[in-house]
């Protein structure tokens, strides 16, 4: 790794912390630390990609080119279990009637 | 013990064998394995299907073969792909208890053709990892070598073919994780084109490089299982309309020899080969030079930057998808927490495991304000780069060769410490998802330890008959 990398993109435990909030991850100090010190490793592995000629190339999302398809539009009921109830439901936490209960939040 | 479809099928019209006694016998070898091969045995079900596979044998007189070309056959299946009413973990204790409502469309595909399904074979959480080691439920061992990998992140389906618990089985391939293992193991595995096999029912990884594919004894049996998965699937939209493949005729034709071009690119072939995996790739082109092909040198320039492009991709798009794991429709919740949104989400989303939340906390940082057009968008941009060596390279030639990974199977722990050596081992199959392109995995030689080493043969888009057509004419030869 080049000290040139670490000074573009310098990653400290804060950071980890600031991308593990965004994420909706709770780390242990531990993990904290380890990850910072991998994250650091495997960044400055990716800045080899700041030495390739980009300028005007289109991004490619998808590898294949795909045609748009359209389906009829038709009616196909939801699966439901042998009482009647969605199926969907069957590995939700929490249900109330047909739906999905979630916590108060507010 | 039977490797191939079409010898069970021999015996199940001979009447020697029945589908029952086979899953019986395949059900007993899974009890007795040390390997860990297996997170869920579906025992009833199996036996089950086993025993509608010979009502139907004995009605019809013998194996209706082209309307049911996997009747009775014993799968296993990746614990990625969902079967409505058996547990799917995706080996992550995120899924531990989840029971999906529905079946991968792939899955009842086989199932229509007859399949029956032993269970759900262990796998890297969430596909991530070359060596099987990052799954909630342990490790896999290799089919032969105990105190080594199987390769990853499709570990338990390689082991489960290579160790003979199961005739054969479905991986998902996003950057490797079909054709590592089934190299490691000494099988064949097949990554598709990208559409050529519906994704829906697959729990998502990297959604623009994730495809499923047949992991086999042999190539013949890999055609017949891509033969029945294939096809435009209207639940994904981004499965081809490119017709149904026949791969299997593919298999019983010999390739035109003198008009075949083989790629070579040199990116693949300079240092870092083990010299056993090298001398073998060798002899194998030097092999399908000695039937008339061309051996044609080539350039893949932007191969060194393979492994930043698709490490900066797959995790943004896991980050995205791996967002729906919110403690609403499945997974578990705390009982205890305080009405802060912010720490449920932390505690519901706690049972992921350390490589999942690095690559989680990598996508984010990939496509956060003010980094991601370094990172992501650049990725995307090299990518088409990548795309387009191929598209040049494809114009001279027919088909591209090289190895699999640059080394045999690794011993158990050897990379675990260093997420970044690992990601390396994936050099030479991540372009072909990041182009789309199909590949697969033939077995080539042995190192001097006796572990297997695969021959990477890459394809132009939708090309697949072709690229069976040779393995295979490689395979007998080499048998």
């Amino acid at each position: 790794m080049s000290k040139e990398i670490h000074r573009e993109i310098h990653v400290d435990e804060a950071l980890t912390r600031k991308m593990a909030d965004l994420a909706r991850l709770e780390l242990s100090d531990v993990e904290v630390v380890t990850f910072t010190s991998q994250l650091e490793h495997i960044l400055g592995y990716f800045e080899k990609l700041q030495e390739v000629k980009v300028e005007g190339v289109d991004p490619l999302i998808s590898p294949i080119e795909l045609e748009t398809p359209f389906r009829e539009d038709r009616m196909i009921p939801s699966l439901v279990d042998s009482e009647g109830k969605p199926k969907v439901l069957q590995s939700a936490p929490d249900t109330l009637d047909n739906g999905y209960k979630v916590p108060p939040i507010l | 013990m039977f490797n191939k479809i079409r010898e069970i099928h021999d015996a199940f019209d001979r009447k020697t064998l029945s589908s029952e006694e086979l899953t019986h016998s395949y059900l007993s070898a899974i009890r007795s394995s040390q390997h860990n091969a297996y997170l869920t045995v579906c025992e009833e079900e199996a036996l089950a299907q086993a025993r509608a596979a010979d009502l139907r044998i004995a009605k019809e007189g013998k194996v209706p073969r082209t309307t049911a070309p996997l009747l009775g056959i014993p799968l296993g299946i990746k614990d990625i792909f969902t079967i409505d009413g058996i547990r799917t973990t995706c080996a992550s204790k995120m899924l531990d208890q989840y029971v999906p409502p529905y079946t991968a469309t792939c899955v009842s595909r086989l199932e229509s053709a007859g399949a029956v399904i032993l269970g759900k074979t262990n796998m890297d959480e969430f596909a991530m990892g070359g060596s099987n080691e990052n799954s909630a439920y342990g490790p896999v061992k290799h089919p032969t070598h105990s105190e080594r990998v199987p390769g990853g992140s499709s570990g338990g389906s390689g082991t489960a073919v290579g160790a003979h618990l199961c005739v054969a089985a479905l991986g998902t391939d996003t950057g490797g994780s079909i054709r590592l293992p089934a190299s490691y193991c000494g099988i064949i595995g097949i990554k598709p084109t990208y559409g050529r096999v519906s994704r829906y029912g697959l729990v998502a990884f990297a959604s623009s490089l994730d495809q499923a594919g047949p992991m086999t004894h042999s190539v013949e049996d890999a055609a017949i299982l891509l033969d029945v998965m294939s096809g435009h699937d209207p639940l994904d939209s981004t499965s081809s309309f490119q017709p149904v493949t026949r791969c299997f005729e593919a298999t019983q034709q010999q390739p035109n020899w003198s008009r075949l071009r083989i790629g070579v690119p040199k990116e693949y072939m300079i240092g870092g080969l083990a010299p056993d995996v090298e001398s073998s790739i060798q002899a194998s082109l030097k092999w399908f030079e000695s039937q008339g092909a061309k051996l044609v040198p080539i350039s893949l320039p932007h191969t060194q930057y393979s492994v930043a492009v698709y490490y900066i991709i797959a995790v943004s798009e896991a980050s995205s998808n791996l967002a729906r794991f919110d403690g609403v429709r499945f997974g578990t919740r705390p009982s205890h927490f305080q009405n802060d949104l912010l720490s449920f989400y932390k505690k519901v989303r706690s049972g992921f495991g350390p490589e999942v939340k690095r690559r989680i906390i990598l996508g984010t940082f990939s496509l956060s304000a003010g980094y991601a057009e370094a990172y992501y968008q650049r990725a995307c941009q090299v990518r088409r780069l990548i795309r387009q060596d191929f598209e040049q390279a494809f114009r001279d030639v027919d088909f591209i060769a090289g190895a699999v990974s640059p080394t045999t199977a690794f011993k158990l722990g050897e990379k675990s410490s260093d997420p970044l050596q690992m990601y390396l081992n994936d050099i030479f199959t991540i372009p072909a998802n990041l182009a789309g392109l199909p590949a697969m995995s033939v077995p080539c030689g042995k190192d001097r330890e006796g572990l297997p080493i695969g021959l990477h043969l890459i394809a132009p888009w939708f090309a697949e008959e072709n690229l069976v057509g040779v393995a295979s004419a490689f395979e007998k030869a080499r048998g």
